[in-house]
């Protein structure tokens, strides 16, 4: 008597136990584009796949740091400060000039660090070799390297930045990687990002909305 | 549906069908033959001599409306499309374009990545887009949408798309909408023509000519990323991009759908797409998704990515992340 009973509710369950199954096997593989791009592994290889001129002509460093790609180059810095180098007029020698005023960084508005603690001059500026930057510990560095002195307190900024999630890369995707420096896209001095009017607007979707 | 109109539209048939009933079948059929014979007549009438154009230009036109699908073309079809395509916009709006009809690059699927801790919604991105897809200026047509978001809310959906003030506003984020290129598009389902696909590097495009202007796509995709053109788009002949790809930037016609390609016409020259390049914040990060060195692999493999509606199931190849 007992075992037809059972025999009915197995008979009962497996069919739904069987749809669990198979709902659980749709939903749950990764599947899709996560698992095309977590696949492929092998490199790629720019030189031979794409045929577009691949080294670009503006002005670069190779920076100190590997990503994961390998090398990396920068933006260069010191061709684009307008009174480099610094050492023209910082040397120690008095210097006769008609607009003093001018030619003494009256412009430079310095915003940088926190309200309690705000940085100076010479927390980057090298006081002695003023072509230099100087890091906390002492360390020189050049102008075009100036990654370094910013990631001493912006290390996170600075790792996504060699990784690629920070920053900006220069007109192509593929070819040899050239990123912004940290001061293409910030002023040094104040870095935050000035408010200021969208350079355009959106219109409604639709009349109602 | 509205009442007025259904009256409207109902009482003229009811009364040519009485009509009909009383001259009979026969008549009715005579009559119409003799209208469409006379519509004939007068349209051939009116497109004579000056609406055809040149001898050229009417063999040009003729051979462009018997072409192919894109996707069914050989290369050596393709190109020459693209040459007759050049010879066209040379001759009726006095352009010279360089069109490309650029295959996919093998080893490469693209993808895209939008920082959402960084955007600061100055909308270089929209005008550079504008600018370099030839979109119309007119209706003022634009691929990308900019949402001003608060700080919790989680979908552009509530968020504003029209905000016209001095960005960033504290207390906000901003959110950067266009196509999401899915690796299952809904859009592409939809197509009745087969208009629209997903090439091999993940770019779904769009054949203008084989588009009927269904918009059944516009309601299947789920990230508003199409647009229509109800006009014919309107571009100043000095601002037009003139490197321009077959199934990118070239000109649309009225009743053809469009929408964002990665800048088809740039990623497959290795270029980034205009809007990344545009971008004063660094918000946006381009690249290919099968080479583990690139940046948006680093992305996704290092911070915080999500998809826009990924329990759609439409597999998107556009994340956002958080810093």
């Amino acid at each position: 008597m007992k075992t037809p009973i059972i025999r009915n509710c197995l008979w009962g369950v497996l069919p739904v136990l069987l749809l669990i199954f198979a709902a659980g096997l749709a939903y749950s593989t990764e599947g899709g584009v996560v698992q095309i791009y977590k696949n492929a592994t092998a490199p790629f290889d720019d030189e031979t796949q794409v045929d577009a001129a691949l080294t670009l002509s503006i002005p670069s460093v190779l920076v100190t740091e590997r990503y994961q790609g390998g090398r990396f180059r920068t933006e260069t810095r010191k061709d684009k400060i307008q009174r480099f180098s610094c050492s023209q007029c910082h040397n120690n020698k008095p210097v006769r000039v008609a607009q003093a005023a001018e030619i003494a960084h009256g412009e430079i508005v310095l915003n940088h660090g926190s309200e309690a603690r705000p940085l100076s001059c010479y927390t980057c500026h090298k006081k002695d070799e003023r072509d230099f930057l100087v890091t906390e510990q002492g360390t020189k560095i050049d102008m075009d390297h100036s990654y370094q002195m910013c990631g001493q307190c912006h290390f996170r900024q600075k790792k996504d930045w060699v990784g690629g999630a920070h920053g900006k890369r220069i007109s192509h995707w593929a070819g040899q990687r050239v990123v912004k420096n940290c001061t293409g896209c910030h002023d040094p001095h104040s870095p935050r990002f000035k408010k200021r009017w969208p350079v355009t607007y959106s219109p409604p979707l639709s009349k109602g909305k | 549906m509205d009442p007025r109109k259904n009256k409207i539209c109902q009482k003229p048939q009811e009364k040519d069908c009485q009509q009909t009933k009383q001259r009979g079948r026969r008549e009715f059929l005579k009559g119409a033959a003799r209208v469409a014979a006379f519509g004939g007549a007068a349209m051939l009438a009116g497109c004579g001599g000056s609406m055809l154009g040149s001898k050229e230009e009417l063999s040009l036109r003729w051979k462009e409306y018997f072409k192919k699908h894109y996707s069914l073309m050989t290369q050596e079809e393709k190109d020459e499309t693209v040459r007759r395509l050049e010879q066209l916009a040379k001759i009726k709006k006095n352009v010279n374009v360089q069109m490309s009809s650029a295959p996919p690059i093998d080893g490469v699927l693209f993808g895209y990545a939008f920082n959402v801790t960084r955007c600061e919604g100055y909308m270089e991105c929209v005008a550079a887009c504008v600018k370099e897809n030839n979109l119309d200026r007119k209706s003022n047509m634009q691929y990308i949408r900019i949402f001003e978001m608060e700080h919790g809310q989680l979908t552009p959906e509530v968020g504003n798309a029209k905000f016209y003030h001095q960005v960033p506003v504290e207390d906000h984020f901003y959110m950067g909408v266009q196509c999401n290129h899915c690796q299952n598009a809904p859009c592409v389902k939809a197509c009745p023509t087969k208009a629209t696909w997903q090439e091999p590097d993940g770019i779904v495009v769009v054949d203008y000519d084989w588009c009927i202007g269904c918009r059944y796509c516009i309601a299947a995709c789920p990230y508003y990323g199409r647009r229509f053109n109800w006009n014919d788009p309107v571009v100043p002949k000095d601002e037009m991009t003139k490197k321009q790809h077959y199934l990118g930037n070239r000109m649309r016609g009225r009743g053809q759908m469009e929408k964002c390609t990665f800048c088809i016409q740039r990623s497959r020259a290795g270029r980034l797409p205009a809007c990344v390049e545009a971008c004063p914040t660094g918000a946006r990060v381009f690249g290919n998704l099968l080479d583990p060195d690139s940046e948006i692999r680093f992305v996704l493999k290092h911070k915080k990515v999500f998809r826009w509606k990924e329990d759609l199931g439409t597999d998107p190849k556009f994340w956002y992340f958080v810093d």
